[in-house]
């Protein structure tokens, strides 16, 4: 009996698979709503948007490559003969990581103790300069690194190691969820200005050349300007004004596309526009799409450090902008508040192009792959 | 069987170029009966296509767009019908099939998804009955082992293979008119059999009605009931088969028919039309074959010719025969 009925809905939104999503979907807004409720928020906004993103990926991301092993275990194979993309995606995977749990295991990274300031990296050891109350002298202090502070201590005694982690939660926040808005806004723009051309074309194209032509890190102070250096702010503005490329590129796909006699097939058999859009072009775009992604996270992630760097980002939070800028101003005595956090952005970056150009040859079925030796 | 379900008059798809008006379809005229299978047969460009899209209002617009004339399906002018009714025809009433089955399958779904997606889509049938039509629908059209091809993806199928299976979706729903676009020109020649035996069957067992369109009109000697010849986005000679290929009248019918190999009659060379077809962006007044016809005379220039009835069901347009 109760079997029939979760056989009926399920049937009605069209299969089990959709039922879990929809139900776990609600099940996760109940509990957000009770916390809310009983004003005991454990998460902040931010925490309850990633456990959507989570629910999201494992739904559209993880359980189709578990579905589909054979397609997986060949996009696989081909990504892995890039032996840079292997390690892209490593390095990924442990930021991920690291973002997620990191902040568990390490110190507070707002602490501040003058005693221990500008300790070294373990393994190293600076000399430095001491005023000597007693006798008004300048006396050379050998300071060594300890293990208690592996990647040292800036110059108000925080611990590096416990900052540079969550400036990766940080900078991997920022990076992903602006690039999901983006290439939404982006993919959907193209791919409705592609389908319908004539007039609805021409007005969402000229729009994309205007958001083209403002100055988007000028339209970023404004915003923070107006509405206070707030990360969800950040990510809101350059999610809004970065879709410009994906729509471009997402639209020119979709126009080559739309002449495929399959599109015009489908609509013979009856298809609705909306049917058309989001069944025929957006699958057969969205291979180009994640290269996009995975190439723009870079970006973004340089425009946050950027921001925090010259003083526009968010005061609450410690990004690897804001220890960087932090480091700028004490490089002569403390080198490694600066250059931590200049590796991390550079490796991250470099992570990130490696992955996309491997999953751009996995997806692209023309690339020639060279035989592995 | 004498009922015409689709009648299409004074039908006119004209496309604005920046280079002028191409008039694609002027002035068209034809019904389709119950069970009947209708040829259109003509040239490249001479607007056999524009016509069938027209039907169903398919043309791409803009640039194209169908200026005049009504399509009636069982009375209801499909010109001017609703985007909602139109969706609920198309596929379920009236289904098409295309030239190229190469591209007519989208690449990112295994072929029963897009077959069991008609299905579901004008049936309103669950999932797992959708499937289980798709593969009755797979059967019927000639593929072995149906349930286990029906998860491959296009790229694993050939053209034949394909266009079975765009028969198959369009075959879903059961519907009362099948207009084939070209459905033999891309594939070899004994594909090309295999599928015209399908037509053959369907026409058969479900009294369809198919609207068959192609340049050939040796495939076209097997399975028509009736002929219409189309030159310049015209009608140039409309017929029952043997109409056409034993009593043909208008001159662009004759230089059709000798173009054919004929076996009885070896000849070494075959005789193809001298010239081209005219622009249809700047037609001549008078009948649009005149350049290039055999027989034409001073009245050819002056005037269009008007459709002349010769004999039941046989109609030219030509002034060789007022």
């Amino acid at each position: 009996m109760r079997d029939g009925m979760i056989k009926r809905i399920s049937h009605k939104v069209g299969g089990l698979k959709n039922l879990l999503l929809i139900g776990t979907l609600l099940f996760t807004i109940l509990v957000v709503l009770l916390d809310w409720y009983a004003a005991d928020r454990i998460l902040r906004p931010l925490g309850y948007f990633y456990l959507f993103f989570a629910i999201f990926a494992g739904f559209f991301g993880i359980y189709p490559l578990y579905a589909n092993r054979r397609l997986t275990r060949y996009y696989w194979v081909r990504t892995k003969k890039h032996r840079l993309s292997v390690f892209g995606l490593t390095f990924i995977t442990l930021l991920m990581v690291t973002a997620l749990i990191g902040p568990f295991f390490t110190q507070d990274p707002t602490r501040i103790n003058f005693q221990e300031k500008n300790t070294p990296p373990a393994g190293f050891t600076i000399q430095q300069s001491v005023h000597d109350l007693k006798s008004g002298e300048f006396t050379v202090r050998e300071i060594p690194g300890s293990w208690q502070h592996p990647l040292g201590t800036d110059d108000k005694g925080r611990d590096m190691l416990a900052m540079l982690v969550s400036g990766t939660r940080v900078s991997l926040q920022v990076g992903i969820l602006a690039t999901l808005l983006a290439i939404i806004i982006g993919t959907i723009m193209g791919v409705v200005s592609a389908y319908f051309g004539g007039i609805i074309d021409q007005v969402l194209m000229r729009f994309t050349d205007i958001m083209m032509t403002f100055p988007f890190f000028l339209l970023l102070v404004f915003i923070i300007f107006i509405f206070g250096p707030s990360l969800a702010f950040i990510i809101l503005a350059i999610g809004l004004t970065g879709w410009t490329g994906t729509a471009r590129l997402v639209r020119s796909e979709a126009l080559s596309l739309r002449t495929r006699e399959f599109i015009m097939a489908s609509k013979s058999l009856g298809a609705s526009d909306a049917r058309i859009i989001f069944r025929h072009l957006i699958p057969n775009v969205i291979s180009s799409v994640i290269v996009i992604a995975t190439l723009s996270i870079p970006g973004i992630i340089l425009a946050e450090a950027a921001l925090s760097f010259i003083g526009l980002g968010d005061p609450t939070v410690t990004s690897w902008g804001v220890i960087l800028n932090a480091g700028q101003r004490s490089l002569d005595t403390a080198w490694w508040v600066a250059v931590e956090p200049g590796i991390m952005l550079f490796l991250t970056v470099l992570a990130f192009n490696f992955l996309g150009d491997g999953i751009r040859d996995a997806f692209d079925p023309r690339s020639q792959l060279q035989e592995s030796k | 069987m004498n009922e015409n379900i689709l009648e299409i008059a004074h039908l006119k798809t004209y496309f604005f170029t920046a280079r002028g008006v191409v008039k694609a379809v002027d002035d068209v005229n034809f019904s389709l009966r119950r069970g009947e299978n209708l040829c259109l047969v003509g040239e490249s460009g001479c607007g056999k296509t524009a016509t069938a899209l027209s039907i169903l209002r398919l043309v791409d617009s803009p640039p194209g767009r169908t200026v005049g004339g009504e399509v009636r399906y069982h009375g209801e002018d499909l010109l001017r019908a609703s985007g909602d009714r139109l969706r609920q025809i198309r596929g379920n009433r009236i289904a098409m099939i295309f030239q190229d089955p190469q591209s007519s399958l989208n690449p990112v779904f295994t072929v029963g998804d897009q077959v069991a997606e008609q299905v579901k889509l004008h049936l309103g049938l669950k999932h797992r009955q959708a499937m289980e039509k798709a593969v009755q629908l797979m059967e019927q059209v000639g593929i072995p082992m149906a349930d286990e091809r029906m998860k491959d993806y296009p790229h694993q199928f050939s053209g034949g293979m394909k266009q079975r299976m765009m028969i198959a979706a369009a075959l879903s729903c059961d519907p009362e008119i099948l207009i084939a676009d070209e459905p033999t020109t891309a594939l070899d020649t004994t594909i090309k059999t295999q599928i015209l035996d399908i037509f053959r069957e369907l026409k058969q067992a479900r009294d369809m009605s198919i609207l068959f369109i192609t340049h050939d009109l040796g495939t076209v000697a097997g399975i028509a009931d009736r002929i219409i010849v189309m030159y310049g986005g015209r009608l140039a000679e409309a017929g029952t088969t043997l109409d056409i290929f034993d009593h043909p009248k208008h001159p662009y019918t004759h230089g059709l028919l000798k173009c054919l190999p004929d076996i009885s009659n070896r000849k070494d060379r075959l005789t193809p039309i001298p010239g081209m077809i005219p622009s249809l962006i700047k037609p001549p007044d008078g009948c649009i074959f005149y350049p290039r016809c055999e027989w034409h005379m001073p009245v050819c220039l002056q005037k269009r010719p008007e459709e002349i009835v010769i004999s039941g069901k046989h109609r030219v347009a030509c002034y060789l025969y007022s």
